[in-house]
């Protein structure tokens, strides 16, 4: 339950006040990659280095994971046809043939159809996912947060035992 | 450039994403035997068919070796039964190949191997929908299509009821059918032909005009009047010789349809030689060719034993795809969608899977007929032999043993470096207990006792020759007591004389051979047995097959008589009346030609006439 309240409120914290709104959107769009890909494979590892090691928002990165789990269990056919399309075609043949034959690049299991396929959606969504974030964080920070704090649920949880249970632990959160 | 860079970069993850890493190699590490355990009995039960059970999986990481203890390999054909159980088998991996995600064994040394142990659970595994077009169902449709139903005595003494063969299911019938339909329509297409090609307006203008001419001259005429019925008769011999060789494309037609009506009526011979054929085997009909009651006898327990040899044809060519070209296999199990593995194969690198090299020294315990000393080489074991550009050989043989066999070898090659693949495998055994063989049909068996067995496979592309030979010296025949005997007398009489002919005989020799494609096998089974059987039912039952055969021939012809003649009268007449009608239009058309082209000669001798 605490575990739960903590990543709700990093996530929230993230959208309201956690870098730049750029920053935020970055961190979504860069956190995508984990819910659209194959959560183990050896580009994600790359993927969560650069999170890291970068400015961008890490909870922005957790926000655009949760987001889009759901969206890849549901895509994974388009993701196999995009992919098998790639491996199927006669002029990629010898970057495929490079990736699966060299040592270390071979284990990112690029040659899998819904792995390869997801990577290249994801690549092509990275920044139109961007902006379109930006656009939200922005619009979430003006127009929308100041709402929420006004619903009811939001009352709710925040004059619960276990909100103030969890300030008392966490009172600069 | 590098300032603006350097400035995304937060320096103080740096110290968290070693600490994650580290986590994650650990992780790897820890679980590395478990994941080698779940690999080898996923990979494994894939491409067997059947469940692959591992005991305990070590993986030392740094010295390279693999060790597998309590292998089980679940016979697919028998799944409480293990083909192979080996209690110890430690490989030499190569690990820069594993960087490449690629298994290349150096070595492999093995202690304990045992076949055909029985297992506690089944190892059946559930048929997944991809595979109902796969192995599986490649095993029965071979089955299917080389199996034939059994002797069936019962019926070679009753009374042939030819009033059971139905006209509907003739093959003749339906080709005397077609040939009249075609005969009608070719006719009527013909005719409307030379309705539509009209020749009488042609001809009629032309009859007119040479009439007109007939007692034309200079003077009748004028040198005008000349000139204009010399114009006249030139186009209508213009006009006559288009007719002509519309006329002729229609005689080509006529000619060719011809040949059709020709080809179709001399299909009939063979559809009725098939209705014999078809009624014959609608009545049960003994045979008493000796190359049907081989297989009438044996086809059933030898399409089992060939059946198990398909299967492991079938597999290699699946696991193992001959060339350079794309491969694809399914992807390996997880929560999301599997996908699809596109395999790039490429020359000199490191195939997917290799084992250099396997020799085995395997001891079978015990005092059964497989137990003594056993020596097995495998060279060259790859999935991509194409990219190790070498076959698989393989060779196994008995080095010693106390009893049972006095010899066994094994020896053979999968070269799949290219398409055609070519599969050779040779096993001999000597001195080995042969199987009993189920009587198809007579309710009995022959045990063969010890004996002789040779298999050889040769499979190139689709193309199999294969053959199974077991030579059994000393037989002894069995004849199930419990097996009701035929109520009828006859046919119990009968059984009791191709018993004794078959009792007669000490030493068997039975020849399977496999023939045809894989999807549409072939299958000759010779035996002595099938010589003794074929004379005493020849002798017991000659004639009467033979009178039961001429009225199968009677009820077939009686069935077909009058559509065939029908057909061959419709063929006449279609014939006769089309060429009748070119001909006459034809002589038409010659007559009145020749009586232009007269008053054109006549014509132009007037002087100033050309």
């Amino acid at each position: 339950m605490m575990l739960a309240l903590k990543f709700l409120q990093t996530l929230l914290k993230a959208l309201n006040s956690d870098g730049t709104p750029g920053q935020v959107a970055m961190g979504m769009a860069v956190g995508l990659c984990f819910g659209l890909t194959p959560l183990v494979s050896l580009h994600n590892l790359f993927v969560l280095a650069v999170a890291m090691l970068t400015t961008l928002s890490f909870p922005g990165v957790f926000l655009g994971w949760a987001i889009a789990t759901p969206l890849g269990f549901m895509l994974d056919p388009l993701f196999d046809r995009i992919g098998m399309a790639l491996l199927t075609n006669d002029a990629l043949a010898p970057i495929f043939t490079w990736i699966v034959n060299t040592p270390v690049i071979a284990l990112s299991r690029m040659n899998n159809t819904v792995v390869l396929g997801s990577v290249v959606a994801w690549f092509v969504l990275l920044v139109p996912s961007y902006f379109l974030f930006r656009v939200l964080v922005h619009r979430y920070r003006a127009d929308v947060y100041a709402h929420v704090q006004k619903w009811k649920v939001v009352q709710l949880v925040k004059g619960s035992q276990a909100y103030s249970l969890y300030r008392s632990w966490w009172p600069s959160s | 450039m590098v300032a603006v860079l350097v400035r995304f970069i937060r320096w103080k993850a740096l110290l968290p994403l070693s600490v994650v890493l580290g986590l994650i190699a650990l992780w790897e590490i820890l679980l590395a035997d478990r994941t080698l355990k779940w690999a080898v009995e996923s990979g494994g039960t894939a491409a067997v068919g059947a469940r692959v059970d591992v005991g305990r999986a070590t993986l030392g990481i740094l010295d390279g070796h693999v060790t597998l203890e309590g292998l089980q390999v679940t016979d697919p054909n028998a799944p409480m039964t293990n083909m192979v159980e080996v209690a110890e088998l430690i490989f030499d991996v190569g690990l820069l190949p594993a960087l490449e995600k690629k298994i290349v064994i150096d070595s492999v040394a093995a202690r304990g191997i045992r076949f055909g142990t029985p297992r506690q659970v089944s190892g059946a595994i559930p048929r997944k929908a991809r595979d109902s077009a796969s192995s599986s169902a490649v095993i029965d449709e071979f089955k299917r299509q080389v199996k034939v139903p059994p002797l069936e005595l019962s019926t070679l003494t009753q009374s042939v009821n030819v009033g059971g063969i139905a006209a509907d299911s003739l093959a003749t019938l339906r080709e005397a059918r077609h040939t009249v339909a075609f005969a009608d329509t070719a006719k009527a297409k013909l005719l409307a032909d030379i309705e539509a090609a009209d020749p009488r307006p042609t001809l009629d203008s032309a009859q007119a005009l040479a009439t007109r001419l007939q007692r034309a001259s200079l003077r009748t005429l004028g040198m005008s009047g000349v000139r204009q019925a010399v114009t006249d008769v030139r186009r209508t011999l213009r006009d006559l010789g288009q007719l002509d060789d519309r006329l002729r494309a229609l005689e080509t037609e006529t000619r060719g349809n011809a040949a059709g009506l020709q080809a179709r009526l001399a299909a009939i011979p063979a559809a009725r030689a098939e209705d014999y054929a078809y009624a014959r085997s609608l009545l049960k009909l003994p045979s008493f060719d000796v190359p049907n009651i081989g297989p009438q006898l044996f086809s059933d327990v030898v399409a089992e034993k060939m059946a198990g040899v398909v299967y492991w044809l079938d597999r290699a060519e699946q696991y193992v795809p001959p060339g350079l070209q794309r491969q694809m296999q399914p992807g390996r199990d997880r929560a999301r969608a599997n996908g699809t593995d596109v395999l790039f194969p490429k020359a000199f690198v490191y195939p997917d899977f290799l084992m250099r090299m396997a020799e085995l020294s395997l001891s079978i315990g015990g005092e059964g007929a497989s137990a003594g000393n056993y020596s097995a080489t495998i060279v060259g074991l790859t999935t991509q032999p194409a990219v190790l550009g070498a076959p698989t050989t393989f060779a196994l043989s008995r080095t010693e043993g106390q009893t049972g066999p006095t010899d066994i070898r094994m020896n053979g090659f999968f070269d799949h470096r290219t398409a055609p693949v070519r599969d050779t495998l040779v096993a001999q055994f000597a001195g080995i207990t042969l199987p009993s063989f189920p009587l198809g049909g007579l309710g009995g068996a022959v045990v063969l006792g010890t004996g002789y067995s040779v298999l050889t496979v040769e499979r190139r592309g689709e193309a199999l020759n294969s053959r199974w030979v077991w030579r059994a010296p000393n037989v002894t025949w069995q004849r199930d007591a419990a097996r009701a005997r035929p109520a009828d007398a006859r046919a119990a009489f009968v059984e009791d004389v191709l018993w004794r002919a078959m009792a007669r005989i000490d030493s068997v020799e039975i020849d399977a051979r496999v023939g045809g494609t894989l999807r549409h096998p072939t299958m000759a089974i010779r035996t002595n047995i099938a010589d003794a059987v074929g004379n005493a039912l020849r002798e017991q039952l000659g004639d009467e097959v033979r009178r039961a055969e001429q009225q199968v021939r009677a009820r077939v012809d009686a069935l077909v008589e009058a559509e065939v003649a029908k057909a061959r009268a419709a063929a006449a007449v279609a014939k006769a009346q089309v060429s009748e009608r070119i001909a006459s239009e034809r002589a038409r058309l010659e007559e009145e030609k020749a009586a232009l082209e007269s008053r054109l000669r006549d014509l132009t001798r007037i002087p100033g006439i050309r």
